[in-house]
């Protein structure tokens, strides 16, 4: 079926704000796209990975974000007009590329989308990336809404080339996985080939020219400041009152919707910033004039509260400004805060707290945290390092953490993430621990991690003498952020087969002379396998690698299912079982519960039969009523 | 036509990731807009690609942001019995709860999962009007499984409270629309085996 994002000019269709960004990005004319996916990014790429075919631009996930960064910049000063996308903490690991990136300037239209994520819905942190377009001199765009998104981006465009300049959009959580209905626009036709004309000056940021393009940055600043001032996205209403409300973002439509609950639609005055970074000076200064009293609204970070109160102060404007005082600013916004905000500042009753019902549940709704899929090779891992260190009588065992499914490991039953800090972290946090403490030190991480920060990390282990185990989990694919494909899986964003970069191949490519490839189904297996290593990092001190190879349960079963390959089937023989609860308690997968009697039984619609059930269950209770075909064996080792 | 420029409907889906609430977001958000209605959609949920609670507010009409306000629901679509009881707070006094009568166990070891009596009786003591059906029963029936939110969603257009804006032969045509020709097929069949029940 034709994706929607392709129907025809002129129709409304529904579309998540990531797909309209994907939309707009085509009416602009874009040729390149990267990224490295993150939650809640991860569609713009994923949409524009579907249609690039069939449009006939270049589309890819990069292993990281300053690679995607950095490529997406390549194609920008060739002329190519091109769009790069990450989650916020992703901009962390592009801002080397970015800080330069605004000295140098471009020459075909670059957009850089950042996702936010307030209230860390998927991330570690709830950091506002509108802060790095003033770190960067960077202006920063937001939208309210996926229409609105796939205009911003095609503004970003005009005004990026216009400029010669990068410009951020700034989405969030809330608009990238909100939808609504977007009207297409004809779609220009695109440009995939550039030409980079040489420019010593302009390109090469040695010292005495970084000297010369810092002065000409400010310059440009200056401009975009006027600039900014004009476009029809920031938008001014004076409905005659002494009060004034601005509203950045997704605020706005909290605002709007705030207050007509409230009844005061028309009873203040509202003005709607777009461009957050610069904010328009004029605009701000224009309606600061026409009131007493403002209340900015805006998530996280007092960003333009900090502005407006700025200008107020340089233009000597006397007026009471509010802000964070009344909006909170900490996690996501939404009506009800608002409205509370709102209420205070006019010194009326919030409606909303009335209507109660009658609801006693608390100590009846447990919470329900998400958790490892039935079948998944992370569950079976976690369970043989245990039982690994018990067999081998180590207490402590310190799990260096990473980020991915596997980060679930955290939680009880298994408990084998003892820190998680970022991408990469694992084998960098490692590096250190590894020389300061005693206890053996395990570092963990995914395969799209590995790939993506923990290759320079574990030849620093290896160049130091550091004694520790690393461990791959190789699922064969990105699977926490949905199932992209990465270089160890030998297929392109767009679909085209590509050579396979193996893990085990890098590793001892690096130099690690302990290099092993495991099959987590096979638990003593695998459990010797782990003992044996951590005996090596002991005896010699030094760095070991163990990758764990199986592919991700979810992507395995819906694949089975959509070509008819039937799973391996188990169930519990009840004479036997006699209720030690291993399979449910320390398993603890999905697919087990028991029953009154405290015996186990499987369900066989969540059963991807994977088997760990039944190797260990130390009755022997648990039988095959299907033996794994080869078909599906094949299916689950993807290599 | 006036009166439907002012309106807000506001219909919750809650339950557990991987029941297909998403889809079904976008079925009646894709239907509302075919009728040249406004429709906003947002889906809430953690990390995990399953197993944790979700929740996914559909609001259609006069609305400007994606998220429904505490108590302000116009009908909770609860495919799972926990989940809805945890969201009850989005209910006011006539918010109608069109229920799916399941439980899913949380993922946590040597949990006590509350019992089905028990989280219905919290239920009729709001006072609320609410609906209950055996969902699976009858995806089983359309021919699949996983058309239970389907079913669900067929239970809910049953109600009227989105009369003025679609009715069943509008989401069948969505279905038709989104779904492969086959699958379609399915889920119309649990769309009215739900409206019907
Ligand atoms: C810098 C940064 N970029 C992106 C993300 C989003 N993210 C979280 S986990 C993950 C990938 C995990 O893949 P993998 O390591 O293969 O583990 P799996 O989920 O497959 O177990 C990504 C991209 C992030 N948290 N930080």
């Amino acid at each position: 079926m034709l994706h929607p994002i392709l129907s025809p000019p002129g129709s409304t269709v529904l579309l998540m704000g990531n797909e309209a960004i994907a939309r707009g990005s085509i009416e602009a004319g874009v040729g390149f796209a990267s990224a490295y996916p993150g939650t809640p990014s991860t569609e713009i790429i994923e949409t524009l990975s579907k249609i690039a075919n069939h449009i006939g631009i270049h589309v890819e996930w990069s292993t990281n974000e300053k690679v995607a960064f950095e490529a997406a910049y390549g194609a920008a000063i060739s002329g190519v007009r091109s769009l790069v996308a990450m989650k916020h903490v992703g901009m962390n690991v592009a801002a080397d590329a970015l800080m330069s990136s605004a000295y140098t300037g471009v020459e075909g239209g670059f957009v850089i989308v950042t996702a936010d994520d307030p209230n860390m819905w998927s991330s570690q942190n709830e950091q506002d990336n509108r802060y790095y377009g003033l770190h960067a001199y960077i202006p920063v765009l937001e939208a309210y809404d996926p229409m609105e998104a796939k205009e911003i981006v095609k503004y970003a465009f005009q005004l990026s080339e216009k400029y010669k300049h990068p410009v951020i959009i700034r989405s969030t959580t809330r608009l990238s996985h909100s939808r609504g209905p977007v009207k297409l626009e004809e779609t220009p036709k695109i440009k995939i080939k550039g030409k980079f004309k040489k420019n010593f000056e302009k390109y090469v940021i040695i010292p005495s020219n970084a000297r010369r393009l810092r002065g000409k940055l400010i310059e440009k600043w200056r401009k975009i400041r006027e600039e900014v001032n004009e476009t029809p996205f920031n938008k001014y209403v004076n409905n005659g009152s002494n009060i004034l409300i601005i509203a950045s973002g997704m605020a706005y439509g909290y605002v709007m919707d705030s207050l007509k609950i409230l009844n005061y639609r028309d009873k203040v005055n509202i003005l709607k910033i777009s461009t957050t970074v610069p904010i328009p000076e004029k605009l701000v200064e224009k309606a600061l004039r026409e009131v007493e009293k403002v209340l900015v609204v805006e998530e996280l970070e007092p960003i333009v509260e900090n502005e407006v109160k700025r200008i107020a102060f340089e233009r000597e404007i006397n007026v009471e400004i509010k802000g964070k005082e009344h909006i909170p600013l900490k996690y996501e916004l939404n009506v009800d805060k608002v409205v509370e905000g709102i209420s205070k500042l006019l010194k009326i009753r919030n409606p909303l707290i009335e209507e109660t019902i009658k609801i006693e549940y608390e100590d009846t709704v447990p919470i329900r945290p998400p958790t490892l899929c039935p079948g998944c090779p992370h569950r079976a891992i976690f369970l043989e390092l245990k039982w690994a260190a018990k067999r081998m009588g180590l207490k402590e065992i310190i799990h260096c953490g990473d980020i991915g499914c596997y980060s679930l490991g955290a939680y009880q039953p298994f408990q084998t993430q003892d820190i998680i800090l970022e991408m990469g972290g694992s084998i960098g946090v490692a590096n250190g621990l590894a020389h300061t403490v005693n206890e053996p030190i395990i570092s963990i991480m995914g395969d799209s991690t590995f790939y993506h920060a923990c290759i320079p990390g574990i030849i620093n282990a290896l160049y130091n003498n550091t004694p520790l185990l690393v461990m791959v989990l190789d699922n064969r694919i990105t699977a926490m952020t949905g199932h992209q494909p990465h270089p160890g899986t030998g297929i392109t964003a767009t679909g085209k087969k590509t050579r396979i970069i193996d893990v085990e191949g890098i590793a001892k490519g690096i130099g690690i002379r302990y290099v092993k490839t495991l099959d987590p189904f096979k638990v003593n297996e695998t459990i010797e396998e782990i003992i044996k290593a951590l005996k090596y990092v002991k005896e010699k001190r030094e760095t070991a690698v163990l990758i764990v190879k199986r592919a991700c349960a979810l992507m395995i079963s819906s694949i089975a299912r959509r070509r008819g390959i039937k799973a391996p089937k188990y169930q519990v023989n009840y004479e036997k079982c006699r209720a030690c609860g291993i399979c449910y308690n320390q398993l603890n997968c999905p697919a087990i519960s028991s029953i009154e009697n405290g015996k186990a039984t499987i369900d066989e619609y969540l059963c991807v039969g994977c088997s760990v059930c039944a190797q260990i269950c130390p009755f022997n209770a648990i039988e095959t009523l299907r033996k794994p075909s080869d078909e599906w064996e094949q299916l689950w080792r993807r290599d | 036509m006036e009166e439907r420029l002012n309106m807000e409907k506001n219909i919750i889906l809650v339950g557990v990731g991987g029941q297909g609430l998403i889809t079904l977001g976008r079925i009646l958000g894709t239907t509302a807009i075919n009728k040249g209605i406004k429709a906003l959609t947002a889906e809430t949920h953690g990390m995990a690609q399953r197993g944790g609670s979700v929740t996914v507010h559909v609001r259609i009409g006069d609305v400007e942001s994606p998220l429904i306000p505490m108590r302000r629901a116009d009908a909770i679509l609860g495919l799972e019995l926990i989940e809805t009881v945890r969201n009850l707070t989005y209910a006011n006094k006539k918010t109608i709860l069109i229920l799916n009568n399941r439980v899913i166990k949380p993922q946590i070891p040597k949990i006590k999962i509350p019992e089905t009596e028990k989280l219905i009786k919290i239920i009729k003591e709001t006072g609320l009007q609410f609906k209950l059906i055996d969902a699976l029963k009858l995806a089983i029936e359309a021919g699949s499984e996983i058309t239970q939110n389907v079913v669900m969603l067929g239970a809910l257009i049953k109600t009227n409270i989105l009369k003025d804006i679609m009715n069943l032969k509008d989401v069948e045509e969505t279905i038709k629309m989104m779904f492969p020709h086959r699958i379609a097929e399915i889920n119309i069949k649990a769309l009215k085996l739900g409206f019907e029940a």
